[in-house]
């Protein structure tokens, strides 16, 4: 069950968010988006596109902010890709056109091994981290603290991918633990000045990105490389963090629920059920509306079944799995908090 | 009917045990290795720990002693490659493990493929593969080009960010039956289908079999975009390829 009880009054949508990320009773589950919602029909409606969407604040903090105003949701997320950065790294970049994501270009990776690992003083004062930075002031004055802003800060794993290589880094993890290890220690000042920089900007929470996949690796690698990291990210970073992973991951759920994270945001490959029974209470889930088969490919009532599976579950935050295809019907996405009022109404109506 | 006590090496005798747990498949896997002989079995149990100084060592040592390539690539590379493609499937065994496995497999085969192309030995297909236009990611496609080559495939590796134009030349400068296309990425999806028509309006799509796959890539998604097959994972990929290529020989036999 979901921590809601009928006797709390009404929520901001900040408070909501903000109480479920702390495992609180809340009036009713947020509706949480901690990656993106952007779509090109809200590019078109509020006049902010991709590509300049990703590193204009004022156009970023414009099309994030219809995550609230147009959808309905009760947080706001301006970081729609995860390359900002990557980008501020050095990584050469394809920033596409409006109707795709910017990508880094990791078949020309910019670092080999750790001592190649240079974080450049002014990382925070790079275009595309700046750009994040000012859209998040601008969301926290333009919304005061009605809305939960979430910001992101990519951890030292996805890190690598980007800048190392993908397969290099895999390869790497494999042969030379050590290697692999002061790799990651050197990344994760990344993920802790960005993630204090947006803090200081207005941030309320923060997507924590760590692509340790179980499409990729183990669940051991995450015990292995990660667990006790994020565990430092915890006590160095003094709001709430939500972990994203994408793909299956309930082998590793029992040790992500032992970091300290706020909330996992988990993939509609784990059933909410067997995900909420891994984890048992120890860290909010957030999730996991299914993205290609369902917000992209059904109708509204295929959204409701999975949002109320998910509520049924007692699943805390609902939201989509990841961040959802930019050709998405904006239909969909308004379907997920309307099937989060239905399914309390329904349940209020029961009791 | 062969015995897992028939196989000689003993790593590959305990992996079979560990790791096949299907009943036939593990029949299969044991009846093949059973009509190996000791060294190729040493060579394929290289693959399978992903030894890559070992694989090179042994692969060498038995061209010199007079073993012909193609035995060492089937009976050696490739059959290694069939227990790794299994562990992979069934999940004991991950990316960086398979990337290794990879690793010493084309440590193998860098002494093999020259002698094979010198004697004019034809691989069992020829692929092309390439993530669509839009999408750097590759990782996916990579691991499925590792399992075709280790099967036995001449892949012909188009890269990332394929436009329908560069399929279409590739596919023209080559005598490839089966085109392979990834996408990471939901908005590059679509691309798919595009290449597809793009064959259509040359009229080249009659000989040629598109394969489909990718993260957010759907059977009923691929079957939209007018492919013929889609493949969850790597190793389907190569059942895929397998049966693609048999279907565009058939109708050109």
């Amino acid at each position: 069950m979901a921590q809601e009880t009928g006797e709390i009054k009404t929520m901001t949508p900040r408070q909501r968010v903000l109480a479920a990320l702390r495992r609180e009773p809340v009036d009713r589950t947020p509706v949480c988006n901690p990656t993106s919602v952007a779509t090109v029909e809200l590019m078109d409606l509020v006049g902010a596109h991709f590509p300049a969407a990703n590193r204009d604040p004022e156009k970023m903090a414009l099309l994030a902010q219809t995550g609230h105003t147009e959808l309905g949701f009760d947080t706001i997320m301006p970081v729609f890709s995860i390359i900002q950065e990557s980008s501020a790294l050095g990584c050469k970049m394809q920033w596409e056109g409006k109707d795709n994501w910017p990508t880094v270009k990791m078949a020309e990776p910019i670092w080999s091994e750790p001592q190649d690992i240079v974080i450049p003083p002014d990382l925070l004062k790079h275009r595309d981290t700046q750009c994040v930075l000012e859209a998040i002031k601008i969301l926290r004055k333009r919304f005061g603290d009605d809305v939960c802003i979430i910001g992101k800060t990519m951890g030292p794993w996805s890190l690598a991918y980007h800048t190392i290589g993908v397969e290099k880094f895999l390869l790497m993890s494999l042969d030379d633990p050590d290697k692999t290890r002061r790799v990651l220690d050197k990344l994760k000042k990344v993920t802790i000045d960005f993630g204090m920089a947006q803090i200081e900007a207005g941030a309320d929470a923060l997507t924590l990105p760590d692509h340790a996949t179980g499409d990729l690796v183990s669940g051991d690698y995450y015990d292995r490389y990660l667990k006790e990291m994020h565990i430092e990210f915890v006590s160095d970073i003094p709001i709430p963090l939500i972990l994203h992973i994408c793909g299956r991951t309930v082998d590793r759920m029992d040790y992500i629920a032992q970091t300290g994270m706020a909330a996992f945001h988990y993939d509609s490959k784990n059933g909410p059920g067997e995900s909420m029974a891994e984890v048992k209470g120890r860290i909010a889930l957030v999730g996991n509306i299914n993205n290609p088969e369902t917000l992209y490919s059904k109708g509204p009532d295929s959204v409701q079944e999975e949002v109320w599976k998910n509520l049924d579950a007692g699943v805390p935050l609902v939201g989509p799995e990841c961040a959802i295809p930019l050709q998405t019907a904006i239909e969909n996405l308004k379907q997920i908090p309307l099937a989060v009022k239905q399914w309390h109404k329904e349940k209020a109506g029961r009791t | 009917m062969p015995e897992l006590s028939d196989v000689h090496n003993e790593f590959i005798r305990a992996e079979i045990e560990e790791f096949i747990l299907d009943e036939n498949e593990q029949r299969h896997i044991v009846q093949m290795y059973a009509k190996i002989s000791p060294q190729m079995q040493d060579i394929a149990a290289t693959i399978i720990d992903g030894d890559n100084h070992l694989s090179d060592e042994l692969t060498k040592k038995a061209l010199d002693g007079g073993v012909e390539a193609i035995q060492i690539m089937d009976n050696g590379l490739i059959a290694g490659m069939a227990i790794v493609g299994i562990k992979f499937r069934e999940n004991f065994i991950f990316v960086p493990e398979v990337l290794a496995c990879a690793r010493a497999m084309k440590a193998g085969m860098a002494h093999i493929e020259p002698i094979l192309s010198a004697a004019g030995i034809e691989p069992i297909g020829k692929v092309i593969m390439g993530t669509v236009k839009g999408d750097l990611h590759d990782i996916g496609k990579n691991l499925c080009i590792m399992m075709l080559r280790g099967a036995g495939f001449e892949v012909i590796d188009l890269s990332v960010d394929v436009s329908p134009e560069m399929f279409i030349e590739a596919f023209e400068q080559n005598s490839a039956t089966v085109i392979g296309m990834s996408a990471l990425l939901t908005t590059t999806m679509p691309n798919m289908g595009v290449t597809i028509e793009a064959f259509i309006d040359e009229g080249l799509r009659d000989d040629v079999r598109f394969m489909v796959g990718g993260a957010p890539v759907t059977p009923e998604f691929a079957e939209d975009m007018g492919a013929d097959a889609y493949g969850a994972n790597a190793v389907e990929c190569v059942e895929v390829a397998k049966r693609l290529a048999g279907e565009t020989q058939t109708a050109t036999a």
